[in-house]
């Protein structure tokens, strides 16, 4: 009886938690139109308050098939990434980027060190092994982050009430993400939505198979 | 097109054919870092006998597939051992005697000056291989050794660089011929390629490669035509035909190619490319080659 009064008394709580938050819909085009997929979009209260005190979440990067999966990957700032190697081969994984550089020697399933990410920016990942390999972990310092999905868009439904900076990061994005940045309002029970354009850059990687470029005698 | 598998199928060959079948099965089964490549060609040569005098080219169309498996074993921070094997094999239209099967044995030892995909790299590589041809004279277990440096600029552009030494074995089944040497096909070469890769956007890649080399080449001449030359060694070339003679030549041969590769997936690409090679050989004896060429590349 005690007990059940308790889920009951919880489930109140979190409905009324839940009857304040805030919903946010995120839609990232680009100059076609078309929904731009793994875009990071940001949101950072003005009133530091609104920034509950989250603790940042162990995380993971996996190597599948001899690419990063994900792609992108975002976290919040002070998160440990391990990077476990679900493929049959080793990797050697590196970052030369100022928020986090590090390097762990060549080692298969899930034997390496987990890597603590403690400033907040974008850290690129590679392979030495295999150099076509690249991902990103994007750093975040607001405990509000998200990713979208392939059709472009992200919703966040339990925001604190209130004014935010809502910022966009992707890859190939051809300006500086600070130039992203809105204010936006959000008040509970009143859904907002946002929508941005991104003009992105051709995505160039490393080739995977390289042709033959060479001539050869007969 | 007509596809013959060659007639000599030495025993060289056969025995090799199940241990390299093993050891793809083991590459495919195994933990460890395996790379398996295969690829595959369309050709058309418009001097396959390396003719100098208009009468005596022979033009061929031929398909040629290969495939390839590497073990790569990290033996320090920075360097890395690859050793496997290259199963590869050429049918022509016409000329069935070409036809040929090849097994190889590779063996190299790769440096990076750093770490990531733009630091620069070396490589020394070493090679033992036996090509068998329909005409079994052609035959020849072949040795090559070379040396191999390279730089990624950017995600655009890399460029590398290969000399190398080949020497060529043929079985000693030539005799002598008018107390000139009949051993053609034994031959020894060294050459220097360079080559660049530039990447007009994701899928879309250009390679420009260049090549010197210096050596012994094989000229065939149709029947009723001969060289005059102080030739290394003659020997009757009935692929071309009876009545045809290939002759052994000191020779210098400068090639160019100029391809585009378009990326079907992360994994396969096919590409089409076009390849001039002048040969100035002893004599005088110069000849030339044109060869498009369609390819299919597929990494696992």
């Amino acid at each position: 009886m005690r007990t059940q009064f308790t889920a009951g008394i919880a489930l109140i709580l979190a409905c009324a938690a839940a009857a304040h938050a805030a919903e946010l819909k995120v839609t990232v085009k680009d100059h076609k139109g078309k929904g731009v997929a793994d875009a990071v979009v940001l949101a950072v209260p003005i009133d530091p308050r609104n920034a509950q005190r989250v603790r940042p979440q162990p995380d993971a990067v996996d190597q599948v098939d001899k690419e990063f999966v994900p792609y992108v990957k975002p976290i919040f700032v002070g998160s440990t990434v391990r990077f476990p190697n679900s493929d049959n081969i080793r990797h050697q994984v590196y970052s030369f980027s100022p928020v986090k550089k590090f390097e762990l020697p060549l080692y298969g399933g899930t034997n390496a060190p987990p890597v603590t990410f403690d400033k907040p920016g974008v850290v690129i990942l590679g392979c030495n092994i295999h150099d076509w390999m690249i991902g990103y972990i994007y750093v975040s310092e607001t405990p509000f982050f998200a990713k979208t999905g392939p059709q472009g868009t992200v919703a966040f439904n339990d925001l604190p009430p209130g004014e935010y900076t809502v910022r966009i990061w992707h890859p190939s994005m051809d300006r500086a993400e600070e130039t992203t940045s809105r204010r936006i309002t959000l008040a509970a029970e009143a859904p907002a939505s946002a929508e941005w354009q991104l003009g992105l850059k051709p995505s160039i990687r490393v080739p995977r198979v390289s042709g033959g470029a060479s001539p050869s005698y007969p | 097109m007509r596809c013959q598998v060659p007639r000599t199928f030495s025993g060289a060959i056969r025995a090799s054919l199940p241990a390299f079948l093993a050891f793809c099965a083991v590459s495919h089964t195994a933990h460890g870092d395996w790379t398996v490549a295969t690829s595959a060609a369309l050709s058309h040569d418009n001097n396959v006998s390396n003719a100098h005098s208009y009468a005596s080219v022979v033009e061929d169309s031929s398909a040629a597939a290969t495939v390839s498996v590497l073990q790569l074993m990290q033996v320090g921070e920075n360097t890395s051992l690859a050793a496997g094997g290259n199963l590869s094999g050429q049918a022509y239209e016409r000329l069935s005697g070409l036809n040929e099967a090849s097994l190889e044995g590779v063996l190299s030892l790769k440096r990076k000056w750093g770490l990531g995909a733009f630091a620069p790299w070396a490589r020394a590589g070493i090679s033992l291989g036996r090509a068998d041809y329909a005409d079994g004279y052609r035959s020849a277990t072949i040795y090559r050794a070379s040396l191999e440096v390279g730089k990624r600029f950017d995600e655009r552009v890399s460029l590398w660089a290969n000399y190398g030494f080949e020497h060529r074995r043929a079985s000693p089944t030539q005799a002598e011929f008018y107390g000139v040497s009949g051993d053609v096909f034994s031959q020894n070469g060294r050459a220097l390629k360079a080559a660049l890769q530039y990447s007009l956007n994701a899928r879309i890649s250009l390679g420009l490669g260049s090549l010197w080399r210096h050596g012994d080449v094989v000229s065939t001449t149709a029947a009723g035509t001969y060289l005059y030359a102080n030739y290394k060694a003659v020997a009757p070339d009935p692929t071309f035909g009876a009545g045809a003679y290939a002759y052994k030549l000191n020779g210098t041969t400068y090639g160019a190619r100029l391809g585009v590769d378009y990326s079907l997936s992360a994994h396969s690409l096919i590409g089409c490319g076009f390849q001039r090679l002048e040969t100035h050989a002893q004599g005088g004896n110069n000849y030339s080659d044109s060869v498009p060429q369609l390819t299919w590349t597929y990494r696992f």
